[in-house]
């Protein structure tokens, strides 16, 4: 598929270093997102792809370089600001709200839609009221229904299996009704039936004409990646090799270099 | 998981979200009412309505802990400082400038609130031990410090300051026999505790339990976690000033003796006991706290013609009884009484079979 098939550039980051101590994560990292696309990043571990996640979502600031979205710069601003931006993300490690229902997590992920404080929270008539309806009608018939997870609505997320606290996270990042998700591993320790769901799902949000969002996606499933990726950008060691698509990135010979020892691009799995 | 009855179906969002879901349940609250405000003060004794004001000014003073801790995960042990400033601002605009009784509570709520939200600014910084400091901070500068040595000067009355009968008004109605006291408690307690639980099931009260659950992924998710810690301290800090201004129309009179550390230890050890995380763990802990004590004079009094020691040491007695109280109920139940409560009723929910 041409890359310029898609939108405007929608993030771009410019040159971004972050150091931990000594040790370089990220040394002058550059790569755009447009509009639209689904768009991997991909390398061996420790490479930096989650750090980069980090330094776009806001959890890491870095100490070189910009971050910009939607031609605003947000190298500096706060993580909660960026989720009013329109960035929403889900985490390789679950970060879900372990003692909350689905339900709630999920309506966690409307919070910067909703608008009751104190006063009116603590009355709950009329507006307040309201407003909570019109989130669970939108929780109900957006997420809910997309993700397929009417059975345990009610479930403490705790209790859950692994794969469907997956898919609260997904859904929970998807109630912000983003305009940039980043997915962090989300087929990471997921079965072949979950991790064809998952894709699915992933798939959906990506073209389906309601949610039309543009992801970045950080998977080692190589299959699912040159499935379903735009575009593949490939770090190594903190530093970008290359970007392009499935094709272009599978004959790259630096690639094949930085992943040697896996002699086949598709050894995790198939 | 909550089961409903058969035949009960839901067919608006507005019917799943309501308080009280089915009939029986509905009849469950009126019997409760009727109970709170007509058996229990007509007809308990005043010996029962004095326990029952003594539980309700704990349920109130808990409700604020649980929601720091029990909710937003912020530690704290140092309470009984806010309901103090609460009480202390309401007797001061009662008696100094005249205002009247239920307007000064407000404004004591207020200011136990913004007190209570300047010692929560380290919560930006520290979570967890260093917190727990901070709040003793709040304590021993509060009460020990700024309340006994300056503001107990206020009008020249000493160390306490003295309500006469009949200077707590609510318009006409002069509060001045523990039947109303219990009444006005009552009346505050119940909406504080369903103001309380509204605010959990809304947006802020989502931010507060995201924030103790995972504070990373709530402040991915839009929230400033910072404004939301100083709100939860405010609320908290609020209600526990409504409850200390509540206290004071059952006093004769009023000293900084009444909000010493213990009692802020004894609001945690309430909800630990009751169940953290649960506004009816506040409500059975505070019940079973008053009462086991109240239940201790019952065996102590009939002891003392044999043993007269006990008489003086009775503190003693009633502290160690809070101490082997928490233990057993952190070895054998440490979700608290709300988890049993919860487990009696999901067994009634199926009961006769077992599944």
């Amino acid at each position: 598929m041409p890359s310029d098939h898609f939108g405007p550039i929608m993030l771009k980051v410019n040159d971004v270093s972050m150091f931990f101590g000594k040790v370089a994560a990220l040394s002058g990292v550059s790569l755009d997102v447009r509009e639209g696309e689904i768009h991997s990043i991909i390398g061996p571990n420790g490479a930096g792809k989650t750090v980069l996640l980090n330094c776009i979502n806001g959890l890491y600031h870095p100490q070189k370089g910009e971050i910009s979205f939607k031609e605003q710069d947000i190298t500096k601003i706060k993580t909660y600001h960026r989720a009013e931006l329109g960035i929403s993300r889900t985490f390789q490690k679950i970060e879900l709200f372990r003692g909350m229902t689905v339900l709630d997590n999920i309506r966690l992920g409307r919070h910067i839609h909703l608008k009751s404080g104190i006063l009116s929270g603590f009355i709950y008539l009329g507006k307040t009221a309201k407003e909570e309806i019109k989130t669970r009608e939108f929780i109900e018939e957006e997420i809910i229904d997309l993700l397929e997870i009417e059975s345990i609505r009610n479930k403490t997320v705790g209790m859950l299996p692994y794969g469907l606290q997956k898919r609260v996270e997904l859904g929970r990042a998807l109630a912000l009704n983003p305009k940039l998700l980043l997915l962090d591993e989300p087929l990471a320790g997921l079965n072949l039936e979950e991790v064809e769901d998952m894709a699915r799902f992933i798939l959906d949000i990506s073209q389906e004409k309601r949610w039309k969002v543009t992801c970045i996606l950080v998977e080692h499933d190589m299959g699912v990646v040159m499935d379903i990726s735009d575009r593949i950008s490939v770090l190594s060691f903190g530093n970008k090799i290359t970007t392009g698509t499935p094709s272009e990135v599978q004959n790259n010979a630096q690639v094949i270099e930085a992943y040697l020892g896996e002699e086949d691009l598709y050894a995790t799995r198939r | 998981m909550q089961y409903l009855p058969c035949g009960i179906y839901h067919e608006y969002y507005q019917q799943d979200h309501a308080w009280w879901q089915t009939r029986f349940v509905i009849g469950k609250m009126i019997l409760l009412g009727i109970f709170i405000f007509y058996i229990l003060p007509f007809w308990g004794g005043l010996y029962w309505v004095g326990v029952a004001t003594l539980t309700i000014y704990t349920i109130m003073g808990a409700l604020g802990v649980q929601l720091l801790i029990g909710y937003c995960g912020q530690v704290t042990l140092g309470h009984a400082a806010f309901i103090a400033v609460g009480a202390y601002t309401a007797t001061l605009l009662t008696l100094q400038l005249h205002l009247p009784y239920l307007l000064s509570m407000f404004i004591g709520g207020l200011v136990a609130g913004l007190w209570s939200v300047l010692f929560g600014l380290p919560s930006a910084k520290v979570k967890g031990f260093y917190l727990i400091m901070t709040s003793l901070a709040a304590q021993f500068v509060t009460v020990d410090f700024i309340l006994t040595q300056y503001v107990s000067q206020i009008g020249g009355r000493g160390q306490a300051f003295s309500l006469p009968p009949g200077s707590i008004t609510i318009g006409p109605l002069v509060l001045d026999s523990d039947l109303k006291v219990y009444f006005l408690g009552a009346v505050l307690t119940i909406l504080l505790t369903m103001g309380l639980a509204n605010l959990l099931r809304s947006k802020v009260g989502r931010a507060w339990i995201a924030i103790r659950d995972n504070d990373i992924a709530a402040e991915t998710m839009g929230i400033n976690i910072i404004t939301y810690k100083l709100m939860a301290f405010f609320v908290a800090g609020f209600i526990g000033g409504i409850a200390g201004a509540f206290w004071v129309s059952t006093l004769a009179a009023l000293s900084p003796e009444h909000f010493q550390w213990f009692w802020s230890l004894w609001l945690v050890g309430v909800i630990l006991i009751g169940g953290v995380g649960s506004i009816y763990g506040t409500i059975f802990g505070s019940l079973f706290m008053v009462l086991i004590m109240e239940g201790l004079k019952f065996i102590i009094i009939p002891l003392t013609p044999v043993y007269p020691a006990l008489t003086m040491k009775f503190l003693f007695l009633k502290e160690a009884t809070f101490g082997l109280a928490i233990c057993l109920f952190l070895i054998y139940e440490p979700n608290g009484l709300a988890y049993r409560w919860w487990q009696i009723k999901n067994y009634f929910n199926l009961w006769p079979f077992s599944y």
